[in-house]
């Protein structure tokens, strides 16, 4: 109860009065006074606490005051104690719980410890096992990316062994790449350390790929000898099988045999058919029905085996596009060669029995050139390989040309051998006419021959040759027994008949140009003749005569016998009258021409004669050598004149 | 499948057709020319043969030989030449002569419609093939307008023709896609039946 707010002076200052306080009471009230209760906390919190229970202030209250405060105090001690209890008792649960974790924790440990103990062992050895796996699963992968680097699957190796009818698919010939692949691949190895896996791998593809090429060969081969249908379908999977196989060239070529052979007895049998079956239900006939038209029977044969040879090297290019070797070209030609020489003896022997059947010139012509145009055309796919077929066309055309030609001569030799005297009017003999409706269906049909140009103009010259000149020595023979103008009449129209059929074709201007120059020797002597005629008929052939055979030591023109004036102007008489009417004076013969412009010609030409023959006499009887008297009174007429009244 | 191609007056068509291409400088056929091409129809694969025959008048003589064994056959004519269109009676007459099948189909294309100054005009030529039971068409080898089309009629109707196509294909099965149908029915019943 003491209070420390104030502390109280301990010794009374010196020299102050005493002061009220010096008294222990006024000290002790002084102290009372001077505590400053405001400022005291505590006091106030105990005052405050008082005031809580301490109601009544009487004095009874007063004095129990302490003993109420103890009881108070107790009171709190004893719920403190209580409440305290209850604390510690918490904290004695929890002392325990803490305990007992404690006692597992350590329970635990030691546990650990002790398996920790234990199980140090298992856990180095899984560690190792561990990292083994690891790299043996590393071995794994390579060993696994080797082998699929390096070797087949089982599924490829069944594809590729198979059973024997399994038939050849797509993913066999992925798997022969796969082979191959691998074979080339695996060379890599053989640079490393590892040849013998590298060789032994080698060494079993190597088999692995004999034995597949040997049961692809086995399938292609069977495949190709199924191929004897008229038109065949070439699969995908046989173009594939090519091109595989074309790594083997002796598989390769004996398959392409195969393939040739069964083709080949598909396209005979297909040609026998069409010559004497037709197609099916009777459609299209069958070629045979038409052997009695050379041309047409010849023309459809050689156009089916045109189609089959176009089919064939169509199948085989198809058989081999994916085949990238050298010479595949050849192959081809070759094979197709090889198919269609089946059929050579079968067309050979129509072809024979047509051509020595002799159908006539003119059809032999006609084939002839039609077998050529078929050998241009066929040996456009086949090549100029041996192949046998075109070997037999030209044999054919060969030998067509040569019957054509035979026949063509036995004409001509008929024609010499009955040389008929030439007809009434002069005119072109029958035989003439008709050798030359020969000669002209020939030409016709060499101009719209099928084959090409350069071809066509050596046989030509051989064809004129072979009918021209004979017809030339049977005109002269059958005119050699004639007088000079018939003879020179008949030939002119001969040759001329002959040069206007010639006219009319392509390569015949060396002809034309002999011919020419035959008729104008024949027009000479025609316009001679025609000349004379007209002299003697005008009675001055005589005259003529002597003038040109006059020579000067025979003396004077005058004193000839007949060269008199009198006997001139009898002569002039006559020629008087021809000039008036010179149309009368032409020769016979020249009715007989065919040719106007050569009938104007020979007038024309001998006319310009007989003026000249009439200026020579002129000449001689105007000279006075030959001493005519008023020789203008024998000849009236000047030459000009005379020209001008024949022109 | 064969088909034959006429023309009466030089044409590109078969070119642009298999190899579509266009020549304007080609070279007049000689004889008889060989091409295959193979289409697609209505999902069926069909292997053409085509042969396209000169049409100049000095090969005239060669080409009925190559009616035979025809399917269809197709005749061109220039619409800008009225001579060409002319001919089309001459050459029908020869195919009646020389083809031995009456059921071969036939169909007529007018040429060249790039071209002005037409001198056929398309009704004509309409009449004209209906008249002879004929397809028709126009088309332009150097626009490439109508040459499929034209084909691919052609061997629509062909393999529409009942006895046509079919009769080519008992032996061997049909040339279409689907192998199995062909062997399975036509070369295995023939089989049976003549054992029976």
């Amino acid at each position: 109860m003491a209070d420390t707010a104030a502390p109280p002076p301990a010794v009374p200052a010196p020299g102050l009065p005493a002061a009220p306080g010096s008294n222990p009471l006024s000290r002790k009230l002084n102290k009372i006074l001077e505590t400053r209760l405001d400022n005291d906390k505590e006091m106030l919190e105990a005052l405050k606490a008082l005031s809580t229970f301490f109601v009544e202030n009487s004095l009874r209250t007063r004095r129990n005051l302490r003993g109420d405060i103890e009881r108070r105090s107790l009171a709190i001690n004893e719920e403190f104690v209580h409440i305290f209890k209850q604390v510690k008792e918490e904290l004695e649960s929890i002392n325990e719980d803490v305990q007992a974790m404690s006692s597992c924790c350590e329970d635990m440990s030691s546990r650990l410890k002790a398996a920790k103990e234990q199980t140090q062992d298992l856990i180095v050895k899984t560690t190792k096992l561990q990292a083994e796996n690891q790299r043996l699963e590393m071995k794994a992968q390579v060993a696994d990316a080797f082998i699929a680097k390096f070797q087949l699957t089982p599924d490829e190796m069944n594809l590729l062994r198979g059973t024997k009818d399994e038939p050849i698919t797509e993913a066999f010939f992925k798997a022969l790449g796969r082979v191959k692949q691998i074979h080339d691949d695996v060379k890599i190895l053989l640079r490393t350390n590892q040849q013998r896996a590298g060789l032994e791998i080698m060494e079993q593809m190597a088999l692995l790929q004999e034995t597949s090429y040997e049961r692809l060969y086995r399938w292609t081969q069977n495949e190709c000898r199924t191929l004897t249908q008229e038109s065949c379908d070439i699969s995908p999977v046989l173009a594939q099988a090519m091109e595989a196989l074309q790594d083997r060239p002796v598989l390769y070529k004996y398959t392409l045999d195969e393939f040739g052979t069964a083709r080949r007895s598909a396209v005979v049998r297909g040609f026998i058919d069409a010559l004497t079956r037709g197609g099916l239900g009777g459609t299209p006939r069958p070629i045979e029905m038409h052997s009695h038209d050379p041309l047409r029977y010849v023309g459809d044969m050689l156009a089916w085996l045109h189609q089959a040879t176009a089919s064939e090297k169509e199948h085989l290019e198809a058989m081999l596009k994916l085949v990238t070797v050298q010479g595949v070209e050849e192959n081809i030609q070759e094979v197709v060669g090889h198919i269609t020489e089946g059929v050579c003896r079968p067309l050979k022997v129509r072809i024979e029995q047509v051509i020595v059947a002799e159908p006539g010139a003119v059809l032999l012509y006609k084939i002839s050139n039609l077998l050529k145009f078929y050998h241009h055309t066929i040996s456009g796919i086949v090549g100029n390989s041996a192949a046998t077929l075109l070997t037999t066309i030209e044999e054919m055309h060969l030998l067509s040309k040569k019957i054509f030609f035979n026949s063509l001569s036995l004409h001509a030799s008929k024609l010499m051998d009955k040389v008929e005297l030439p007809p009434p009017d002069l005119g072109p003999s029958s035989a003439l006419n008709q050798t030359l409706n020969l000669l002209r269906e020939v030409l016709a049909s060499h101009d719209s021959s099928v084959v090409p140009l350069d071809a066509r103009q050596a046989d030509f010259v051989q064809v004129l040759s072979c009918v021209l000149d004979p017809l030339l020595q049977m005109c002269t023979m059958s005119a050699s027994n004639l007088g000079t103008a018939d003879m020179a009449t008949f030939m002119v129209n001969s040759l001329y008949m002959m040069r206007t059929t010639l006219a009319l074709f392509e390569f015949t201007d060396k002809r034309l140009e002999m011919l020419q120059f035959q008729i104008e020797a024949h027009l000479d002597t025609l316009i001679n003749e025609q000349a004379s005629y007209v002299l003697t008929r005008a009675g001055l052939s005589y005259i003529y005569n002597s003038v040109q055979q006059h020579k000067p030591e025979q003396g004077p023109l005058s004193n000839l016998p007949s060269m008199d004036s009198v006997a001139l102007k009898v002569a002039m008489a006559q020629f008087d009258r021809y000039l008036s009417a010179p149309d009368s004076l032409l020769m016979s013969q020249l009715n007989f021409l065919l040719s106007a412009t050569v009938k104007e010609q020979i007038i024309k030409q001998s006319t310009e004669l007989v003026c000249r023959a009439y200026s020579e006499l002129y000449a001689a009887v105007m000279d006075p050598s030959n001493e005519y008297k008023d020789p203008e009174t024998i000849l009236h007429r000047s030459p000009h004149q005379v020209q001008a009244l024949l022109s | 499948m064969r088909v034959l191609i006429y023309k009466t007056a030089k044409q590109c068509l078969l070119l642009r057709f298999t190899d579509d291409t266009f020549d304007p400088e080609l070279a007049a056929t000689i004889g008889v020319d060989f091409k295959v091409k193979t289409i697609s129809v209505d999902g069926n694969k069909a292997k053409l043969a085509i042969w396209d025959t000169a049409g100049q008048e000095r090969f005239r003589t060669l080409t009925p030989s190559y009616y035979r064994g025809a399917q269809g056959v197709i005749l061109v004519y220039d619409v800008t030449r009225r001579d060409t269109f002319v001919k089309l009676d001459n050459w029908l007459n020869e195919l009646e002569t020389y083809c031995t099948r009456n059921d071969i189909v036939k169909m007529l294309v007018g040429n060249k419609i790039d071209k002005e100054n037409r001198e056929v005009d398309r009704n004509e030529g309409l009449k004209f093939a209906r008249k002879h039971s004929m397809l028709f068409i126009e088309a332009s080898a150097k626009t490439c307008d109508g040459v499929q089309c034209a084909f691919e009629e052609l061997v629509e109707k062909i393999i529409q023709t009942p006895g046509l196509w079919e009769s080519e294909s008992q032996n061997r099965g049909v040339k279409l896609s689907n192998k199995e149908e062909g062997y399975g029915g036509g070369g295995a019943c023939g089989g049976y039946c003549s054992m029976l």
